[in-house]
């Protein structure tokens, strides 16, 4: 039993703790060094794909179901802590993890039908369940309706959760919720549940042999995704303040959630947070540099970039970037 | 005592009955192995008892428990464990990390798991491959890797399809030992094999099928002898080795 | 209302068959090599403006750039296959995926980025007007547009089955290695087959440019609707495909008649999921 492969107990600084102290710090001084608003808006844009990306890649990484409908979680997201505002002055506290939750709820529903599909079918049943979600909102009076829902403007305050002449408190709680979601994956990843994932991704079938029961921890990924996914929509409306099923709901969305997790890499601890400091700025660089949207450049850069990551490397720029040291450590 | 009743099991695809009424039992600690032609039934049957199939008729009797129609993952908790003819291992993922899947089915923790999978991949020759990922094996070390998960999830039946084939002779021997040895370990063995000369030494009763019936069981000498199965299978060709 | 059911169908049995023709591509494409090409709708995009700067540019009418904007389109499809789809052949299906979604990204916005999102129609088209026939009102480009998908849709049918190299697309999607066995090319088969279905999109796009808007995202429009009628006809399968295309047409404009226009694709979209679950190989499809 000498072989035995036990986790090393990490020393108290190790290269690897060194690292993520030193980006933990970072993160933490980001607001304090780069004091614009623009810049601390970025950096909560980024912050909050990152999340994103991170809990798509929990369904769509780690257990392989490429999702193509997360809209409808982000969207239900930003609709339940905005309408649970507006119709009933919950306040947005209580009103993001209910989101998450009636996001987690839905899911359940979503996922019954779609895992019954394989392969493409999944991925155009999770589409046409996001258009039939977005058509449904966007003739829905009592939820705004293709006009949307605008949040009433509140003295500012943590306990209103709006804030103007500081974006600083949205900055630290996008980068709590960004810090809970690394964590979660990141014990997930040592536990059955995170093994049963892969094993689905991998081979559902020569799972299902080994007594895994595929449908119903389908379903917990799907359940754990859409709850992040949720919250990060609720934040989302908090922080814009005006939600309309275009903005939330779209395919775009769901596109761009996806985006994060592919091109930084799937199946990763690292990959979405990665991919969103990358696609992120890069989409709002070339709106400033080119002036107005409409344009789309940050669109072309992204698809030239999608494509090359599925034909060069799958598993994403992360993968890429463990390639590339993995070079430097044979020299 | 009789650990897996096989009680009549038909399976249509379309017009085609790739099974048709097949019966047979599998006393508790004993090797059987069940052969025929390409296309005679064999993964079929395998499919209908693990679950992957739902049999048109007939039942599954496992250690007196009804199994018909359960889903996979059931049966496998029942107590049966398989292994594929095409070998599907997780890829991406080690070989310990393989088998701690199968580990995981009786153990909660990950580290009670682990602790189980390097019994397994002890047992199975394989701990030196611990570390190595899955897609990197030799196809012999992937049939090994494929035995040792199911082993893991703590089987009374472990059934093998198409262990050996497509094995050298020096890994067909080691296969063939590690099959003797589950049996020394109380497992109970139900064997798929197409390469009859592996089978016969090794197991205790024979069931062989044609055109998805059940034509001959009995003691491998028997079979060996059997006109029918020489005729329908063997078309004279094989002769018992004695 | 209900003398108005005719019309409907009628104009829905003709948009039918334009989704018919979207989706035969797609079918063809997954039919032979496993592979949904997420990328067709831009296809079509780009067809249409293909037609539409022939258009404004040199003023050649729709009827006439039709067969270069299926030439075109044959060597996008062809070139889409050769750069990018036949290196994600052995890769996991998410690569295959992200490969072509990719491609429509970039296709999508390279449309908008070049050509900005307005909204173009082709002002003065040869085919205008429409003409009565047993009491029912019909536009004429759209129903030019219905006989032409109708006949490409058969052509390609024809093309599939009754040709020397039809049959060895059937031989390749059937087994790839047999094929090679029989000495056939399946790389030279798939772009063959690329390229194809793209021209069907080529042809549909020419014909729809002659009535239809032309902006960035309209490739979005029909390819959800073909990806249902992919679905619903079963993949792989051209007959399915305008069985289902037709069934598609109608059920969206009745939808629009009957419950109201803002539900006409949640009505079709509901019918997808339903049939999926209830038959998920589709209507004839093989599973």
């Amino acid at each position: 039993m000498e072989q035995t492969q036990v986790r090393r107990p990490p020393r108290a600084l190790s290269p690897q703790r060194l690292v993520l102290f030193v980006f933990m710090f970072a993160a933490l001084a980001y607001p304090w060094v780069f004091r614009l608003p623009f810049q601390r808006r970025l950096m909560v844009v980024v912050l909050l794909y990152a999340m994103l990306g991170q809990a798509w890649n929990i369904l769509g990484g780690y257990t392989g179901q490429v999702s193509l409908g997360h809209a409808v979680f982000f969207g239900i997201g930003a609709y339940t802590s905005t309408l649970l505002h507006l119709k009933l002055g919950v306040t947005p506290w209580i009103g993001l993890p209910a989101a998450g939750l009636v996001a987690a709820l839905v899911s359940q529903f979503v996922g019954y039908p779609c895992f019954r599909l394989k392969g493409h079918y999944f991925v155009i049943a999770t589409i046409v369940l996001a258009q039939i979600v977005q058509a449904l909102f966007t003739n829905w009076d009592w939820a705004g309706g293709a006009l949307g829902l605008r949040l009433p403007l509140l003295p500012e305050s943590l306990l209103n959760f709006q804030f103007f002449s500081t974006k600083l408190p949205y900055y630290y709680i996008s980068l709590a919720l960004l810090a809970i979601v690394l964590a979660v994956t990141y014990l997930l990843e040592g536990s059955k549940a995170g093994y049963y994932f892969r094993a689905i991704k991998e081979d559902p079938d020569a799972a299902r042999s080994l007594g895994v029961d595929i449908t119903s921890y389908k379903m917990l990924a799907m359940a754990i995704s859409a709850f992040f996914t949720g919250v990060g929509g609720a934040f989302y409306a908090q922080f814009v303040l005006y939600i309309d099923p275009e903005s939330v709901l779209a395919f775009k969305t769901s596109v761009l959630i996806m985006l994060i997790a592919v091109v930084g890499g799937i199946g990763t601890l690292w990959g979405p947070v990665l991919g969103a400091f990358i696609l992120i700025p890069l989409s709002e660089f070339t709106r400033v540099a080119l002036g107005g949207a409409g344009r789309a450049l940050d669109l072309v850069v992204y698809g030239i970039l999608i494509t090359l990551v599925a034909v060069f490397e799958p598993r994403g720029l992360w993968a890429l970037g463990e390639r590339i040291k993995a070079l430097v450590a044979r020299r | 005592m009789t650990l897996l009743r096989i009680g009549g099991i038909t399976k249509r695809f379309g017009g085609l009955e790739a099974n048709k009424g097949i019966e047979f039992d599998v006393e508790q600690g004993t090797i059987i192995g069940l052969i025929g032609p390409n296309g005679a039934g064999k993964t079929t049957l395998f499919n209908c008892v693990t679950g992957f199939y739902a049999p048109d008729d007939g039942k599954v009797v496992f250690d007196e428990l009804d199994i018909t129609g359960w889903p996979p993952h059931r049966v496998c908790r029942a107590g049966i464990a398989r292994t594929f003819q095409t070998v599907r291992p997780f890829a991406q993922m080690t070989v310990l990390e393989n088998v701690m899947v199968g580990g995981l089915l009786r153990h909660r923790q990950t580290a009670a798991s682990r602790t189980a999978a390097m019994e397994v991949l002890e047992f199975t020759g394989l701990a030196s491959r611990q570390s190595m990922f899955a897609k990197n094996l030799t196809i012999a070390d992937k049939k090994r890797m494929e035995v040792a998960r199911a082993l893991a999830t703590g089987p009374r039946l472990l059934m093998l399809d198409e262990a050996m084939a497509g094995l050298t002779p020096k890994e067909t021997q080691e296969a063939v030992d590690l099959i003797l040895r589950l049996r020394a370990r109380g497992v109970t063995i139900l064997l798929v094999e197409h390469v009859m000369e592996v089978v016969m030494p090794i197991s205790h009763r024979i069931v062989v099928l044609d055109y998805g019936q059940k034509i001959a069981e009995g003691p491998p000498q028997e079979i060996a002898n059997d006109e029918r199965v020489i005729q329908a299978y063997l078309g004279g060709r094989y002769r018992a080795p004695s | 209302m209900l003398q108005q059911i005719p019309q409907v169908v009628l104009s829905g049995l003709l948009n039918g068959f334009i989704y018919a023709l979207v989706a035969v591509g797609l079918t063809l494409i997954y039919g032979v090599m496993d592979i949904v090409n997420f990328a067709h709708g831009e296809f079509l995009m780009l067809s249409m403006y293909v037609v539409f700067w022939l258009y404004t540019l040199v003023h050649l009418d729709p009827i006439f750039s039709l067969p270069i904007s299926v030439l075109v389109l044959f060597i996008v499809g062809a070139l889409t296959h050769k750069l990018v789809v036949r290196r994600v052949l052995k890769a996991p299906m998410s690569a295959q995926i992200f490969a072509t979604f990719g491609l429509m990204v970039f296709l999508q916005s390279a449309a908008q980025f070049l050509w900005s999102p307005n909204y173009r129609l082709i002002k003065e088209p040869l085919l205008s007007g429409r003409i009565s026939l047993l009491g029912l009102s019909l536009g004429k480009p759209q129903l030019v547009a219905a006989v032409g998908a109708l006949l490409a849709t058969g052509f390609v049918y024809w093309f599939i089955e009754r040709t020397e190299t039809g049959r060895a697309l059937q031989a390749v999607a059937e087994d790839q290695e047999a094929a090679s066995l029989m000495g056939i090319n399946s790389d030279r088969i798939f772009t063959l087959a690329w390229g194809i279905a793209a021209a069907c999109v080529g042809v549909a796009g020419a014909l729809l440019a002659n009535y239809y808007y032309i902006f960035p995202t309209v490739g979005t429009v029909f390819v959800l609707m073909a990806f249902v009628t992919v679905a619903l006809g079963g993949f792989g399968s051209v007959p399915g495909a305008l069985i289902a295309g037709v069934i598609m047409g109608v059920v969206e404009t009745l939808a629009g008649l009957l419950i109201s226009p803002a539900y006409k694709q949640v009505v079709v979209f509901a019918l997808y999921m339903v049939v999926v679950l209830v038959r998920p190989q589709g209507l004839l499809g093989e599973w």
